[in-house]
């Protein structure tokens, strides 16, 4: 071969750092660590969710925070967790079917299935289980409004969603003249949001009632039914899964669908934690959108599709949860909640610049 | 093909000196569908002065065009931004932000209106720089970031609003407002400005190369790249722009309030910008639109709100027109699209 | 079956030694590139001279397109020497090598959709006056160009999105003489154009020769090369072979240093398949792609469509498994008339398809090999059509792994981390889970390197002694005739002759072009 007139500069194909063969395992092993810090999200937010936890067990030990920041504590926070978890299980699924998809629409059907519910439970007298079934098929209703335009129509994810989002919010305040519903029955329902003992901790009912159920069942649709298999496909190269010879327009009419039954479920959680069917219960100030998605993509949802797991999801909202009731013993009044806010921006942005870098640095994904 | 029959080459001369004659080297100026929606505002317009009589008064036009400013104006810089086939959901935290601080600013220091413009502009202007750096830079998807220096925004605007409202602003900024100071020929100075501020971007977009870069960055970044044109710069100044022009927005949005500023100030604006956007025509896909499109959508989607107050249905009705008219719009573009490519 | 690729064909004429007369504008010498274990160029020499019109050919894969991406920029040589006018040059990145002169056209038009022709033409190098773009300037600029180039002048603000294809890719010529290019770089221009439409494009790069500029012209229609080539250089298996001025040379002569000597195909064992065809296309036909195609499979047979890019043979293969519907004609399967709508009722009917496009229309890049290969079966691959049965789908995986001796250490690999012909058994693994009755095969191994090639070809010819009716749709033509009972050439749209076993390239290439008088 002849003198080189370009470098051999690695092109950004072949950048992976493959370990050099002659390392030994043990030298080896901090940049493996390192790694899979890097790119399994479920490992970052594992360490993050430790340091969270310590750090605070520690301060509180020490007396800095204004009560004690134990397990017990710990549990009781575990109640602003039930929607969060839920609908951004909702978002994980529609944001892994593909196609720029994502669901601004989950907080106004939310405050729309809320009245629904509240008309059936508060006022026509329904059971509470019939009732419940009604709140989950009417959010899966409104779901379908949007699976429809998107998968069947092909109108882009982000617009559809926008627009039915003004569109059920609308029609849940007019729908009872602004007025919420807070009949005896709802207000009897608050009873269903306490806290229960397990294992001698106050663990809210909500939570065994509803996010650890959902979580189940989510977690079995994407990873022990054929469906999931068809979602990931999809949501990983829509193209390939048609020759495949699957039904591309229908699996991702689906997601749209579930999305809106685990909606219309937290309906049911926060008409009950509210003691009353509020027609601005999901878009209220910033609404449970823009949170819900938050958590999605902190929990390793890839915003391209295809790539998405529960596990991600459960532990990026615990570790906003706990972070959030540690800041709140330790920033006195107001002050304490808004810094959930700067918790959440601040571990998105930083989560999603180390998505971009991770995806260079080691091509994975 | 919807080219016509001419064959390659076969076209006549004369042809060449018509194009060149009459002038029009671009595309016509005014898309079918900013048509469309000026034809449906008229329309709404007539029906509402027909159903109440003080709809086309100037009791009723001139808080109209007032309330539709801010919007617009936030809505420019959000086609711009979704021209290069981005979004920003982070502009409704911004107008928070640079709301409080210089509300609190004319309370305390009693700040002249210059100073209070020029310190809202440069707040949003620092604010949208951060975004486009973080967007432009990070390589990280811009819904992704704007959803999360939305928080911090929100975050920052809560701490400077303490957990109260600011009460006592003075009427500094009521040039800017409804009353008779903020008009000149009945026309609201908002507005005039917001159009004003219209017309140069659209110049800016339509005329000069940075603005054709935003248009083809949006049609293939990567080929826009390999036509040598400065692909992270511009982006990021897309942003910056959209932040300063949220900043102006957030004076007017001081300005057509009452004495006091609440700490919902600003909330929803992101998704009525892309609402007027959306509607004025612009892909959300990038590479097309026009600024003058999103203007007629905020006055649209301001009309709806207006009129469905002024026939004296429940306010929050108007939600679900704007929905709808969504939809609609974004309908009628998938529709073209699609009759393009398989005519 | 044998190929002697290192015997240089007997009667070939010797690359020509020097030309003294011509100008050298653009050399390489010694250039190499790697990408992985693949080495897509070894030690490759070109010298393109002023106002020439410079022929590359090779067989897929021979290195073509990673030798004009080196010149481009996109590439960078591991190894080797670049001069341009006389001067040692680096090009590092598509600048460089604007900034040289260099441009290329793609085979895939880089245009902005929404944008007009004449703006496309000027994106990044825009004509301003006082920051304003000068419309008029540019118009004048592009309608001069247009001319050139054989286009209306009105196209000029006219959006690209509203031109066909062709007018697109001629858009892109016209993109890249703007810059007063020095070195034009064609990558199979002709490829996706009708007769006319090459005849329009061969005036151009004449005129352009004429006025100086070199061309590197990248074929795969031999023919053309006759008409307006000056100069040809053959690479096979990522070297050069040399340079030959195109009138010391035929068709069956680059043909024959293409493929590397004389193919001496020992004749197939086993015998010709006679049962009642399986698949028979009758007359089919789907308007603007293809029309009166007769094709018949046996069980147990390969027949192979031949066609080049844009010859409607890959179409063919789409319409068999659903993905179009044809317009005229029918399609028999066992005798019983079909009209497969989807994928989905192509597979229920025992008709599997191997796509084009490994990347973009088979692989599911990040996910399992397991996955890969179950996604197109859940139904058969679970319980009760509701939950992945996934010991089963572990197991079939396993099987395939082994069976198409997939080089991975677990089925939980992701297929995106493997070779190119790893990832192809995987995704041809996919069609042969469920055992089809028909198998369309569409450029099974194209970007395979030669190993997993001859591999995959066993694989086929396995295939087919079990019974399979296989259908193959291919541009490489050694491939068609290594593999295939019979062949058939797709010209135009149309199956125009047939081959039995035997065949040799140059007559199919002859025919494929549609010079057959000139090759025999």
């Amino acid at each position: 071969m002849s003198t080189a007139v370009t470098p051999a500069a690695p092109t950004r194909d072949d950048q992976p750092a493959k370990p050099a063969t002659e390392q030994s395992l043990l030298r080896r092993l901090p940049g493996t660590l390192l790694r899979a810090l890097l790119t399994q999200r479920i490992v970052l937010l594992l360490v993050l969710l430790l340091a969270v936890v310590v750090t605070f067990v520690a301060l509180s030990q020490r007396n800095y925070l204004s009560a004690a920041y134990d397990t017990s504590y710990m549990a009781t926070a575990l109640i602003s967790a039930v929607p969060l978890v839920m609908l951004g299980l909702a978002e994980l699924l529609v944001i892994t079917s593909g196609r720029g998809g994502i669901d601004l629409s989950v907080g106004a059907i939310v405050s729309l299935t809320s009245m629904v519910f509240g008309f059936a439970y508060g006022q026509w007298g329904w059971s509470l289980w019939l009732a419940i079934l009604l709140a989950a098929a009417f959010g899966g209703l409104l779901g379908a409004i949007n699976g429809y335009l998107i998968a069947f129509i092909g109108y882009p994810a982000l617009i559809t969603t926008l627009a039915t989002y003004y569109a059920f919010s609308s029609v849940a305040v007019v729908i009872n003249d602004q007025q919420p519903i807070s009949t005896a029955p709802i207000q009897k329902l608050y009873s269903t949001a306490a806290s229960v003992n397990v294992l001698g901790l106050p663990v809210p009912l909500g939570t065994l009632t509803f996010l650890i159920p959902t979580a189940v069942v989510v977690w079995l649709v994407l990873n022990r039914t054929t469906y999931g298999r068809r979602l990931y496909a999809i949501g990983t190269n829509d193209v390939a899964a048609q020759w495949a010879g699957i039904d591309v327009r229908r699996s991702r009419f689906t997601a749209y669908v579930m999305a809106g039954v685990v909606s219309g479920l937290v309906a049911v959680v926060t008409v009950a934690q509210f003691a009353s069917a509020r027609p601005d219960a999901g878009t209220a100030g910033n609404g449970m959108a823009l949170p819900a998605i938050t958590i999605a993509v902190l929990g390793g949802v890839a915003i391209t599709g295809g790539v998405g797991r529960v596990a991600g999801v459960v532990l990026a909202t615990l570790l906003l949860v706990w972070l959030n009731a540690g800041i709140l013993l330790a920033v006195p009044g107001n002050a304490g909640s808004q810094f959930q806010l700067f918790a959440l921006g601040a571990v998105l942005v930083f989560a999603a610049l180390l998505n971009g870098l991770t995806t260079r640095r080691y091509g994975g994904r | 093909m919807t080219t016509t029959t001419t064959g390659p080459g076969s076209s006549p001369p004369s042809t060449t000196h018509e194009a060149t004659a009459r002038g029009r080297v671009l595309p016509f100026p005014i898309t079918g569908q900013e048509i469309v929606l000026l034809a449906v505002i008229v329309v709404l317009w007539v029906v509402l002065s027909l159903a109440t009589p003080a709809f086309l008064t100037a009791g009723s036009i001139v808080p109209l065009f007032v309330a539709t400013a801010p919007v617009a104006l936030i809505g420019i810089g959000m086609t711009v931004v979704i021209i290069t086939g981005g979004i920003d959901v982070s502009v409704g935290s911004m107008v928070m932000v640079c709301a409080v601080v210089v509300a609190e600013q004319m309370v305390s220091s009693g700040l002249p209106l210059i100073a209070a413009v020029l310190l809202s502009v440069v707040i949003g202007g620092v604010l949208g720089l951060m975004n486009g750096v973080l967007i432009a830079y990070g390589r990280v998807h811009a819904i992704i970031i704007t959803f999360g220096t939305a928080n911090l925004f929100r975050f920052l605007g809560l701490q400077l609003f303490g957990g109260t409202t600011v009460n006592g602003i003075p009427d500094t900024l009521d040039v800017f407002g409804r009353g008779g100071s903020g008009r000149t020929l009945g026309i609201p100075h908002s507005f005039l400005l917001m159009l004003v501020i219209a017309g140069l971007a659209w110049y800016y977009m339509r005329h000069t190369p940075g603005g054709r870069h935003l248009y083809a960055i949006g049609g293939d970044a990567n080929a826009a790249r390999l036509a040598g044109v400065k692909v992270q710069r511009r982006v990021m100044l897309a942003y910056a722009l959209t932040g300063l022009l949220t900043g102006l927005a957030a004076c007017f949005v001081i300005a057509q309030g009452t004495a006091t500023l609440a700490p919902n100030v600003g909330d929803g604006m992101e998704l009525a910008a892309i609402a007027a956007v959306v509607i004025g025509g612009t892909s959300i896909m990038g590479g097309r639109g026009s600024v003058f499109g999103t203007v007629l959508g905020a006055l649209l989607v301001q009309t709806v709100t207006s009129g469905v107050t002024q026939l004296n249905w429940p306010s929050q009705l108007a939600s679900l027109f704007i929905g709808i008219f969504i939809l609609i719009a974004v309908g009628a573009d998938l529709l073209r699209q699609r009759t393009r490519r398989t005519a | 079956m044998s190929e002697t690729p290192d015997t240089r064909t007997p009667g070939a004429p010797a690359p020509e030694s020097r030309d003294t007369a011509a100008v050298v504008r653009l050399t390489v010498r010694g250039v190499s590139k790697r990408f992985g274990a693949v080495r897509a160029i070894r030690n490759a020499d070109l010298s393109v001279h002023a106002g020439e019109v410079h022929a590359l050919v090779g067989e897929n894969g021979a290195g073509k397109s990673t030798l004009i991406k080196i010149f481009a920029g996109a590439e960078t040589a591991d190894t080797g020497e670049l001069t341009f006018e006389s001067q040692p040059v680096t090009i590092r990145s598509t600048a460089d090598a604007i900034g040289l002169g260099i441009a290329t056209v793609y085979q895939e038009p880089q245009l902005f959709r929404d944008l007009t022709v004449a703006e496309n033409i000027f994106t990044g190098r825009e004509i301003t006056r006082r920051g304003k773009v000068d419309w008029a300037a540019q118009n004048a600029k592009v309608v001069e160009l247009l001319e050139l180039i054989g286009l209306p002048a009105r196209y000029a603000t006219v959006p690209v999105s509203e031109l066909s294809i062709a007018e697109q890719q001629q858009v892109s010529i016209a993109k890249a003489l703007a810059g007063d290019a020095r070195v034009l770089i064609l990558d199979e221009p002709s490829a996706i154009l009708t007769d006319t439409e090459i005849q329009v494009l061969f005036g151009v790069v004449r005129r352009l020769a004429a006025s100086g500029v070199s061309i590197v012209y990248i074929s795969h229609r031999l023919d053309e090369l006759f008409v307006i080539a000056d100069r040809v250089t053959v690479m096979r298996d990522g070297e050069t072979l040399g340079t030959w001025r195109i009138g010391e040379l035929t068709v069956r002569r680059i043909v024959e240093l293409m493929v590397g000597g004389i193919l001496e195909d020992t004749p197939d064992e086993h015998p010709l398949p006679t049962a009642e065809p399986r698949l028979v296309l009758e007359r089919l036909g789907l308007d603007g792609e293809f029309a009166d195609v007769d094709v018949a499979v046996r069980p147990g047979e390969i027949v192979s469509l031949y066609g080049l890019v844009g010859s409607g043979a890959a179409e063919i293969g789409e319409t068999v498994y659903g993905m179009r519907r044809a317009t005229a004609g029918r399609i028999l399967l066992d005798g019983r008339p079909i009209a497969p709508r989807s994928p989905r009722e192509a597979k229920k009917l025992g008709i599997a398809l191997l796509p084009a496009d490994r990347k973009g229309q088979g692989m599911f890049a990040f996910q399992s090999i397991a996955f890969n290969i179950s996604a197109g079966h859940l139904p058969l691959l679970s319980r009760r059509g509701v939950w992945m049965d996934r010991r089963r789908e572990r197991e079939v995986a396993r099987d395939f792994i082994k069976r198409l001796s997939v080089k991975t250490p677990h089925e939980r690999q992701p297929v995106s981390a493997m070779s190119g012909g790893n990832a192809q058994k995987v995704v041809l693994a996919r069609q042969l889970v469920e055992r089809p009755e028909v198998l369309v095969l569409v450029e099974p191994t194209q970007g395979v390197d030669v190993g997993a090639k001859e591999e995959i070809h066993k694989i086929i010819r396995g295939l087919a002694d079990e019974g399979t009716a296989v259908l193959i749709v291919t541009s490489d033509l050694a491939e068609a005739i290594r593999v295939s009972d019979r062949l058939q050439v797709v010209r135009a749209g149309r199956t125009t002759v047939e081959f039995g076993r035997g065949a040799t390239q140059s007559d199919v290439l002859a025919a494929a072009a549609g010079a057959l008088e000139e090759a025999a």
